[in-house]
């Protein structure tokens, strides 16, 4: 195994072009490691990133935010802006792992990991929320709904890297809201999650779009429970419609966590408790 | 592998080491910076053990690339305590409060309360749980952590000075804090991974991939020859002594390494042991072994359906046991009941998930071998090991090292023989820890059952007849299963009179883990099948739950389904009573608060009791303490019991300080060195408070019948511990003893005792009547839950526990007990199930974290038993037997619902609500 610490995101994208073998980069370090124990994945090559320029920095970009591959949960719940913009985005990377974990894990981590039950992902497909990728042809960006092809599995290729995940502006009268299900209290992998982002007029919900986890091989964006929620005021008719909408979006696996049946009642429950939240906050942004 | 340099502060020191590709920092710390109170669990960021700071941040240092730690200040907790005042304030509420058991996981608590604490000096019940979710103890229910966090909700103040050290002399119902507890505070214990030097050779096993498959291993000399640093291979043809090994004569059926065939997913085929940089990067893939896969049957109605594959050609229908017990005639008695319950139970395997994966390190000595590592059972290890090795037992040396949780399982053999064998194949120490997964894929798990009862009761609220029929998995081999077919007929009628009763239990093979000892032998599953139906023929009956047990509790002077009568010690109804004024409270509030409250949630208020007899069934089980008195006047205890958290070390040296007459404090103890201690037997079957604790009394008032008679004092007379030496002080005077140094004997003890004691039990006939046991302890909990029916999640508010304990040895660990047992309990109903290739490691099996355990409110009843020290009885298992019926319950309570299967997962419950 080689361990290389290059000086320029260029260097790290040439390191990965010319690998031979498996090679990975490590920016928090949580998911790689495991891995590494659990004979999973023996990596050929280990490329260090996150001392790279820009990689641990959350700033603005534009009225957005760009968020560093290597900015972890704990600097996210400490940026009080960001946090206020965007609850639902934070919340879910808290969710990822016990604090002793959140000093380390990293929305790109949670991203590449390519699990259907990673916390932040919903949340960021609700955020409509990008990625920069850094690789042999120069820079591109990509939906973060287009990074998970199956479990497991990204769309990147060899070379590239994720750089950084982009938020976009946040309009008046807006916010997002993450809740997923898990048997126990703490540290546990969703057996459902749903991330809910809603724009409001006066009291109208003008905007929305919602997304499931666990439910899928990969994370789901369900216009039909976006649809269910425009034009309403959330009432009950909006709720159970979306409710419905969120179960029949489902196609879950059956496992020790939760059948498929369970699975997809809890989707249409969490997904009206997490409108309910994201809509109160809404209301509470000027 | 090479490494780059990097430097760091290692709790205030600048330290230099080079860091490796890949490595994890928790891994340098420990091998190359001598930081070994930063423990592992897991490898996998799942556990919480290996916290340190780093720059002040609490992170799992298994998950910390080792070379990030370059130019960062790096805190353990040894570091902690020796410079930070919250720590060492931290510590001392551990201590006092009982915080810590096994202490496995207890530097990762101290470390991620400490950062907590730095920034948060009040924190609430949520910002704690908050900052240890992420740390798991399997032992103590983490009510005393939490307490124990806080600076102010600190309930050990009315207990003991903020010293620590005991306020009275330490004796018999003294709450004192655990003797050991430093060693666990600070990490400074030596669990099995903690003993090695660094750089010794390390093994790892080959296990089969499949729950059954033949196999053929390739060339393993021309393997060694090519792998740099492998040095030798092991496989079954390197033991020399019998292949076979087990616990209960016999039943030895499990090779040491399989032959020909392996019977389950896990089983060691095969042991390579290398250079340890080598062992870090070997790939066991590339260990030449052919697997052929074969027909399965992994659970007991494949194994019994006919023409199934026989594991063990000896067990016709995979038929490893049965037990039996029967009175009276239960079949007529459930015939001329009023009303019959019944029903079919079923709950899979349960992980013990301590928190330390198996380790060890051994080392050639002399003849023979010296293997240290986590054990419940030292002498019977050596007794194995010996077989194995084919070696006198002389030549085997067994040092117990730390335990870092056992509950059952670490009586039966794991890393030993492997350790053993390659110390004395390559003539070197060697050393080796299971990984997280290894140690759940290939040791013990708690007996899947498969239970059929029927209870039937009069009008008058009398039970009439039982029958139980129950089916236990003992997966590939029998390890503990003989006893869980005999002590689940003894236990299944629970601490009630039942005059016709008839019990079997049989214990089938499968393709499965060994399933063997885990708290309670198989009792806990009959528990929850019985409890549930003592409440749906109240219910039935109309009667209060509660009441109801009451009318049908045993008492003394009743016979047991055994045909034992006990005229003394009787607990059951004491607890069931004790529990009156609670039981009448919570179910109070659980109405009122379903009659007010609106949308999923409901609330419900369960009962439930056990009893469990200490000690082995009807079988010998003695135990020996040794102890010695030095010419300088130092009084030595030789304690055998393992303390494996439970806290022998403490209630042993407790009960031998009171029957000598001194303070525990000044007591020398030594462990349970196989060459300088003698047997204690093994810690199982709540045996070790009373026959250990017995047998600690007969030699404390043994030595000091001696140490009286050398100055002819009065019986009643004072031993005083003076800096001039030992003097008795009775009505007569003050009589110095003189301790001359030339009648010392070899081990430097000029006066010493040694005595066994062995608990009177009577066989049992074929009708399973007879003494089993000695004596009994008791016990009866109260759970409080709240249903989301949304959902079907059940939260767990509140659990009062009633044990009758005898006499309290000691009330705080005591409590340290129940709680532990209880969170046990709480996830054997709620959450636990070891699904073999499944949930092989602390993310998919989930066990109880800081966020899941309710309030735990202890009561202590003392209904003295003749037999017990002072009239204590034993606990470890008891307490967890009435959590999980208790709950269910509550549920049934809450919904309406009789739940058959554990554990009560969201889904099934939830699944459970929607076919209503
Ligand atoms: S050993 Fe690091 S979290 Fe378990
Ligand atoms: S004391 Fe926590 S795991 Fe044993």
């Amino acid at each position: 195994m080689r361990y290389h610490r290059p000086t320029s995101i260029g260097d790290a994208v040439a390191i990965a072009q010319d690998a031979s073998g498996t090679c990975r980069f490590l920016a928090g370090g949580t998911d790689v490691l495991v891995q590494l124990r659990a004979d999973l994945v023996t990596p050929d090559d280990l490329i260090d990133i996150k001392h790279l320029p820009g990689m641990r920095d959350i700033s603005r970009a534009g009225d957005g935010w760009r968020i560093g591959a290597a900015v972890t949960g704990a600097e996210m719940s400490e940026n009080a802006d960001l946090k206020r913009e965007w609850p639902g985005v934070v919340e879910a990377m808290d969710l990822v792992g016990s604090t002793q974990i959140q000093g380390r894990a990293t929305l790109t981590g949670n991203l590449c990991n390519a699990s259907p039950a990673a916390d932040s992902v919903p949340a960021m497909v609700a955020a409509d929320a990008t990625v920069t990728i850094a690789g042999p042809g120069g820079e591109r960006t990509v939906p973060v709904a287009e990074i998970p092809v199956s479990p497991g599995r990204t769309s990147l290729q060899k070379g590239e890297v994720i750089t950084a995940v982009n938020l976009p502006a946040r309009a008046a009268r807006s916010a997002d809201a993450y809740l997923r299900f898990i048997p126990r209290t703490e540290m546990d992998i969703a057996v459902v999650g749903c991330g809910i982002n809603l724009t409001l007029d006066g009291d109208t919900i003008t905007h929305a779009r919602a997304s499931l986890g666990a439910v899928a091989p990969t994370v789901l964006l369900v216009d039909a429970i976006a649809d269910a929620l425009i034009g309403s005021t959330l009432g009950d008719a909006a709720l159970d419609a979306a409710a419905a909408a969120a179960s029949a979006a489902c196609n879950p696996i059956d496992d020790k966590r939760g059948t498929i049946e369970f699975r997809t009642r809890v989707a249409g429950v969490l997904t009206k408790r997490a409108a309910k939240i994201a809509y109160e906050r809404a209301r509470g942004q000027s | 592998m090479s490494g780059q340099e990097i430097t760091l502060t290692l709790n205030g020191e600048r330290r230099a080491t080079p860091a490796h590709p890949g490595e994890r920092l928790s891994a340098m710390l420990r091998e190359r910076l001598d930081a070994r109170d930063v423990k592992i669990g897991c490898d996998a960021g799942d556990c919480g053990a290996c916290t340190v700071l780093v720059d002040g941040d609490p992170v799992c240092a298994c998950l910390t690339p080792a070379h990030r730690a370059d130019g960062r200040k790096i805190e353990t907790v040894a570091g902690l305590l020796e410079r930070d005042p919250l720590a060492q304030a931290l510590e001392a509420r551990f201590l006092k409060g009982g915080a810590a058991q096994c202490g496995i996981c207890t530097p990762g608590m101290m470390v991620s309360a400490t950062a907590l604490l730095r920034q948060n000096a009040d924190p609430t019940e949520d910002e704690i749980k908050d900052a240890l979710g992420g740390v798991l103890c399997r032992c103590t229910g983490y009510r005393k952590i939490l307490d124990a966090v806080h600076p102010g909700r600190d309930k050990g103040g009315d207990r003991q000075p903020d010293n620590i050290d005991p306020g009275g002399p330490g004796h018999v119902g003294e709450a004192i804090p655990r003797l050991d507890g430093r060693g666990k505070t600070r990490g400074s214990e030596r669990f099995g991974d903690d003993v090695a030097p660094p750089g010794t050779l390390e093994i790892r096993i080959i296990r089969c991939p499949h729950d059954h498959a033949g196999f053929s291993i390739g060339d393993t000399g021309k393997f060694v020859e090519k792998t740099s640093g492998i040095v030798a291979v092991l496989t079954a043809a390197d033991v020399p002594g019998d292949q076979d090994f087990g616990v209960i004569p016999g039943f030895r059926d499990q090779p040491v390494f399989a032959r020909d065939t392996a019977r389950f997913r896990g089983e060691a085929v095969a042991a390579v042991v290398g250079e340890a940089v080598c062992m870090a990067e070997f790939d066991p893939a590339s260990f030449p072994v052919a697997w052929t896969p074969r027909p399965a049957v992994t659970d007991t109605d494949a194994a019994t359906a006919p023409g199934a594959p026989v594991l063990h050609a000896r067990h016709a229908g995979n038929l490893m046991c049965k037990g039996f017990v029967k009175t009276g005639d239960a079949e007529h008695a459930l015939a001329v009941a009023d009303i019959v319950a019944e029903g079919h139970f079923t709950s899979g395997f349960v992980e013990h998930a301590y928190i330390e994966p198996e380790a060890g390190y051994a080392l050639p000595e002399g003849d023979g071998v010296t293997v240290h590592a986590c054990t419940q059972a030292p002498v019977m290890d050596r007794e194995s090991l010996a077989a194995i090795l084919n070696l006198p037992e002389s030549a085997v040396r067994i040092v117990p090292a730390g335990v870092g949780g056992g509950f059952g399982a670490k009586l039966d053999l794991s890393v030993q023989p492997y350790l053993a064998l390659a110390a004395l194949k390559t003539g070197k120490p060697v050393r080796m820890a299971y990984s997280r997964s290894e140690s759940m894929q290939s040791t013990t798990k708690r007996h899947p059952s498969d239970i059929r009862l029927r209870i039937g009761a009069r009008r008058d609220g009398t039970l009439s007849g039982m029958a139980f029929h129950g089916v236990f998995n003992s997966g590939a081999y029998a390890s503990w299963g003989p006893t869980v077919a005999n002590r689940v007929p003894v236990h299944a009628s629970g601490p009630y009179r039942i005059g016709d009763y008839l019990a079997e239990a049989r214990g089938i093979y499968t393709h499965g883990p060994p399933a063997g000892a885990f708290r309670g032998f198989g009792v806990p599953q009959a528990a929850i099948a019985q409890e549930a139906l003592l409440d749906e023929l109240a219910a039935r009956l109309e009667i209060d739950p509660l009441e109801f047990r009451l009318k049908n509790v045993l008492e003394n002077g009743v016979t047991t389904v055994c045909g034992q009568v006990f005229d003394q010690g009787v607990g059951i109804g004491a607890c069931l009573r004790a529990l009156r004024p609670a039981w009448q409270r919570e179910r109070v509030a659980a109405a009122n608060f379903n009659a007010t409250a609106s949308g999923h949630f409901r609330r419900g208020v369960g009962v439930a009791s056990g009893w469990y007899g200490c000690g082995n069934t009807s079988l010998p089980n003695p135990s020996t303490i040794r102890c010695g008195i030095t010419s300088k006047g130092e009084i030595v205890l030789h304690q055998g019991a393992a303390d494996i958290g439970q806290g022998a070390n403490t209630v042993i040296a407790q009960i031998f300080a009171t029957a000598l007459g001194v303070p525990v404090d000044r007591l020398r103890i030594l462990g349970g060195d196989t060459a300088i201690t003698p047997d204690a037997g093994k810690t199982s079957a709540s045996r070790q408070t009373f026959v250990t604790g017995t047998a600690a009394r007969l030699a404390g008032e043994a030595l000091r019948a001696k140490l009286l008679a050398r100055v002819n004092a009065a019986r009643d007379a004072r031993i005083d511990l003076t800096p001039e030496g030992i003097q008795i002080v009775d009505g007569s005077g003050r009589h110095s003893v003189a301790l001359d140094p030339a009648a010392a004997d070899d081990d430097g003890y000029v006066l010493t005792a040694c005595e066994t004691y062995d608990p009177p039990t009577e066989p049992l006939d074929e009708n399973g009547q007879g003494a089993p046991y000695a004596q009994f302890g008791y016990a009866a909990h109260i759970a409080v839950i709240e249903v989301d029916t949304g959902l079907g999640t059940v939260r767990p508010l509140r659990m009062i526990a009633a044990h009758d304990v005898g006499r309290a040895i000691n009330p705080l660990l005591i409590e340290g007990q129940v709680e532990g047992g209880i969170a046990q309990g709480l996830g054997m109903a709620l959450m636990e199930e070891y699904l073999p290739g499944r949930t092989e490691n602390l993310h998919d099996y989930l066990i109880p974290t800081i966020g899941d355990v309710p309030p735990i409110e202890t009561l202590i009843i003392e209904e003295a038993d003749a037999h017990g020290p002072y009239g204590a009885k034993g606990l470890g298992e008891h307490a967890l037997i009435p959590t999980a019926p208790a709950i269910l319950n509550a549920i049934r309570a809450a919904t309406g619902l009789s739940l058959r299967r554990v554990p009560v997962t969201p889904s099934r419950l939830r699944a459970a609500l929607k076919e209503r």
